[in-house]
């Protein structure tokens, strides 16, 4: 067979395999994530020991979807680093000692492994402290999870803001809108793809419908306006992508056609 | 969502993320296609052209039998 007229066959397959495939599963096989960058920002010229520190550094974060430049500037009194997403400021840091973990953490590992088993998405609530305020979310998302025919594909992760351990992962999450860190209300992002989390629902938002709409994206068919206009931010993580599970929501949409509308 | 140009007063009035707004709107759905029953005439046309037929070819032949036979008696 003429070569143009296979390759034109096979890409119709492809196209045509795209368009049935899950919003989860599509960004989770084609999804790049976008880049963070991380500036050292110093007034003088580096001295051999600093070279070196930031040589290991950019060595140490070099697997992650992070950019590590630096850059001169006279103005200011002491060097120090800033971290951005795209071309917003998430973060600063005054020293290389506080960036220890900031590319990875046991709990980010976790995410990771529930989504390249194929898990449909991890719902990440991220809790006040204050028990009155954290409930009654919590109480919403368990009973959408408990009906919800994808409820055992669905792994829910807490997380307190204030935690020391997983203190980068919680301003990553808390820098995904420019407001959240001066929100005190529980949130709950649904993290899915190469560990892209949607702008969460939050406080009185973390409601049966709203949850269960968060739900409907995650299964929804991938059209190309979705691909086109992908919501979320990427959530700075080291790991490798490659080969991941077949999405367990199929088997389920498979049995089950009606749940794929 | 951007809220970098946004303002609210209260957190009820802080405005919904984008990707909720479209699922709420249904903008992320693809409509399935409806299927409408159309009224099917083709059997009524089939009955009425295959018995046109039949009564052309009925005539026709009578014609051709009759003047065949009028000329073998003349």
């Amino acid at each position: 067979m003429n070569r143009k007229y296979f390759a034109l066959i096979l890409l119709a397959g492809l196209i045509s395999m795209a368009c049935t495939t899950r919003v989860s599963e599509w960004i989770l096989l084609n999804g790049l994530p976008s880049q963070y960058t991380l500036v050292y920002f110093h007034n003088k010229p580096l001295s051999e020991s600093i070279k070196n520190q930031n040589q290991k550094l950019a060595e140490r974060i070099s697997t992650a979807n992070i950019n590590f430049r630096t850059v001169k500037r006279q103005e200011i009194a002491k060097p120090y680093y800033e971290l951005y997403y795209k071309d917003r400021f998430f973060s600063k840091y005054m020293t290389n000692e506080e960036l220890k973990g900031l590319t990875s953490s046991p709990l980010r590992k976790k995410i990771a492994a529930e989504l390249m088993a194929g898990k449909l998405c991890v719902m990440l609530y991220l809790k006040t402290d204050n028990d009155d305020k954290d409930e009654k979310g919590l109480n919403a998302l368990h009973n959408v999870i408990a009906s919800s025919p994808f409820g055992n594909i669905i792994t829910v992760v807490e997380l307190s803001r204030n935690s020391k351990d997983e203190h980068h992962f919680a301003s990553l999450l808390l820098n995904i809108e420019d407001d959240l860190v001066d929100i005190q209300e529980p949130m709950l992002f649904g993290v899915f793809g190469r560990f892209k989390a949607l702008e969460p629902l939050l406080g009185k938002g973390i409601s049966e419908e709203n949850i269960n709409l968060m739900l409907d994206y995650f299964t929804a068919e991938c059209s190309c306006l979705i691909k086109d206009n992908l919501p979320g931010t990427d959530i700075l993580f080291t790991d490798n992508w490659e080969n991941p599970q077949t999405a367990l929501v199929n088997k389920i949409i498979d049995d089950n056609p009606m749940l794929g509308y | 969502m951007q809220t970098d140009t946004l303002t609210y007063d209260s957190l009820n009035e802080r405005p919904l993320p984008k990707w909720l707004i479209d699922q709420k709107t249904g903008y992320t759905c693809i409509e399935p296609e409806k299927l409408v029953m159309k009224e099917d005439h083709s059997l009524k046309i089939s009955f009425f052209v295959t018995g046109i037929f039949i009564i052309l070819l009925v005539v026709l032949l009578t014609f051709f039998i009759n003047r065949k036979h009028k000329n073998q008696v003349s």
